[in-house]
């Protein structure tokens, strides 16, 4: 069954075209990385999709109805999103942050019953954040920081995950502890996710599917082995790019002009 | 550190700030250079023929006690709610430039002769003061609106040109002011509560700005979520756009009812909310209440202070609140800063 139906999706920025008639589908429980240099429109994409911005042309349907036709607490209950990290201006601890998720399924006080409670506590204990529950979230380094935010998505409790580069500002453990809890809830809650992501490496690793968008409009849309070719990502990204094997999966290693290239 | 917020907590803390804040109006309401009997001012308006002097007097001296509370009220609530909506730290009840509209409205007033136009209680200063201030944020809000793509920016811009535009004409027309008139018109622009048995403008003050703080207490929680962003808000469910109308045209509106009060008393919007969010935390729910009422415990104290402190010459309260205000906050600031990030 296809939650999120895209269809000739367009949209300008500025006078300049950023998607042009873009079309897939994502069938539920999907793991969807979203690839392509800076400017190609993901972050627009995701905005879409979540219905903070309008498409020009083209709609986008969530469970078979249209994003426009949603209310906004209704569309909340259906998507969560993590974003690039901020820091907020006022000083929340992280409880008060992820109980913030549950504002959707709440009066306008919003505090939060016991069933809530115990969504938010196994929202913490996921993302191993419980630790510093009670610490101020502009205390925490980015990484914790991102997972609080990832926590806060999870405790949101939606069938459809949306990320834009969860991974950025991390390092390499995190950056796979991350991609880890994200599959986990993939399996265990059957969620949909959309990650934007610069990192092939890992996204061939963890996507069920890939979506590349180029700087020219055009996008490919498939499988990560059978999109994911050195030719492709060359062109994409307008760079050379060196690859190999490991098992079924490629990997790439972008070149550059002092790049070590010697057989 | 403050823990999450509870139901429970919240309430308990309302309730006891309650009491302080009976308790505070209490005993300002007995203090006063002219000493009063209590048993004979609590024994009403006396049946026999003849004033009873001591009645009277508490009865104007709680009247402007009750004053000094609704404004400083008025005032605190409206600077955690600007402070949300712009998130910014550093906002006021005057910074979308609602000060120097009401200070023009009054200075008009005080300038025409024979303006006697006023309204549920309030004298014609009040009702022209009040005015220019509606008309000031409404004129920010539609600059900002539709301005740029920023509306914070845009919105902080529109409120510091008109500041000064504002502010320029006043000067302007103090110039051509009557002198025994520049006393008054001085009072005013620093804040002063009215020293006057006026029940009406009591009542309907006091019941508009209790009406405002309750509508804004009732999107606290969505103003906490606001503070995170609009992406973020809206993507929590929250209609950043309603909220945020909302949120500025009941804090506009109680501010300008406060102004048209008192005039401008400085220091309470910005002081009160800080002190409030260092000691209990930044959730918005028993922010936005808390400060409501040690605003009006704070201006009531203030006020006292000002029509005490130099026997019978009475000092206008804006310079109570920015003389102890000011030492006060650092206190507090040096006491908890650690809690507040943007300190750093």
């Amino acid at each position: 069954m296809n939650i999120i139906e895209v269809e000739n999706l367009g949209f300008d920025f500025a006078q300049k075209t950023i998607l042009n008639s873009l079309s897939f589908n994502i069938k539920k429980g999907t793991f969807l990385g979203i690839i392509g240099p800076n400017g190609a429109g993901k972050t627009t994409l995701l905005n879409l999709l979540c219905g903070l911005l309008k498409p020009k042309t083209g709609s986008i349907k969530i469970d078979s109805k249209l994003v426009k036709s949603y209310q906004i607490k209704e569309l909340a209950r259906k998507i969560a999103v993590v974003r690039q990290e901020f820091v907020p201006v006022f000083d929340f601890s992280v409880t008060e942050i992820v109980t913030m998720a549950r504002n959707p399924y709440l009066g306008s006080f919003a505090f939060p019953s016991e069933s809530d409670k115990k969504i938010i506590t196994h929202a913490l204990e996921l993302t191993d954040t419980a630790q510093f529950a009670d610490r101020l979230l502009g205390s925490l380094s980015g990484g914790e920081r991102q997972r609080v935010f990832i926590a806060k998505a999870i405790a949101q409790d939606t069938p459809i995950l949306l990320l834009d580069e969860p991974t950025s500002f991390l390092d390499m453990k995190h950056q796979v502890g991350i991609y880890d809890l994200l599959k986990d809830v993939q399996i265990s809650q059957n969620k949909t996710i959309a990650a934007v992501t610069h990192d092939i490496n890992l996204a061939v690793q963890y996507c069920d599917e890939i979506l590349i968008l180029s700087s020219d409009n055009n996008y490919i849309y498939g499988q990560p082995n059978e999109v994911l070719t050195q030719e492709r990502i060359s062109n994409v990204f307008g760079i050379q790019v060196m690859n190999g094997k490991i098992s079924d999966k490629v990997f790439f290693i972008p070149l550059g002009k002092y790049s070590k290239k010697d057989k | 550190m403050p823990k999450t917020l509870t139901k429970k907590r919240m309430i308990i803390n309302i309730i006891i700030s309650l009491i302080v804040l009976l308790i505070v109006t209490s005993l300002c309401a007995t203090t006063g250079t002219q000493k009063i009997s209590l048993r004979n001012a609590l024994s009403g308006p006396g049946a026999e023929p003849g004033d009873n002097i001591d009645y009277e007097i508490f009865i104007i001296r709680l009247t402007r006690v009750l004053l000094a509370v609704i404004v400083g009220a008025a005032l605190a609530c409206s600077g955690v709610v600007l402070q949300a909506i712009l998130k910014n730290p550093l906002a006021d009840p005057y910074i979308l430039g609602i000060s120097s509209g009401a200070g023009l409205g009054a200075v008009i007033a005080m300038l025409v002769p024979g303006i006697t136009l006023g309204f549920l209680g309030g004298l014609p200063i009040a009702t022209f003061a009040f005015t220019g201030a509606i008309i000031t944020v409404s004129l920010v809000w539609f600059i900002g609106y539709f301005s740029g793509r920023s509306q914070v920016t845009s919105l902080l811009l529109a409120g510091v040109v008109i500041n000064a535009f504002f502010s320029a004409i006043i000067m302007l027309l103090t110039l051509i002011i009557k002198t025994e008139q520049l006393r008054s018109t001085m009072y005013w622009l620093m804040g002063n509560i009215p020293e006057k048995q006026n029940t009406l403008l009591l009542f309907s003050c006091g019941s508009f700005v209790i009406i405002g703080i309750i509508v804004l207490w009732r999107i606290s929680n969505s103003l906490n979520i606001i503070t995170l962003g609009e992406y973020e808000s809206k993507g929590l469910g929250i209609d950043t756009e309603k909220t945020k109308l909302i949120a500025f045209s009941f804090a506009a509106f109680i501010t300008a009812v406060a102004v048209s009060i008192s005039g401008l008393i400085g220091f309470v919007g910005l002081i009160v909310p800080h002190a409030i969010r260092l000691i209990f935390g930044p959730d918005h729910r028993q922010l936005i209440p808390l400060s409501a009422i040690y605003g009006g415990i704070f201006l009531a104290i203030a006020d006292t202070i000002a029509r005490t402190a130099f026997g019978q010459e009475q000092l206008p309260v804006g310079v109570i609140t920015a003389v102890t205000g000011g030492p006060f906050f650092l206190i507090l600031l040096a006491r908890y800063t650690r809690k507040v990030s943007w300190m750093k």
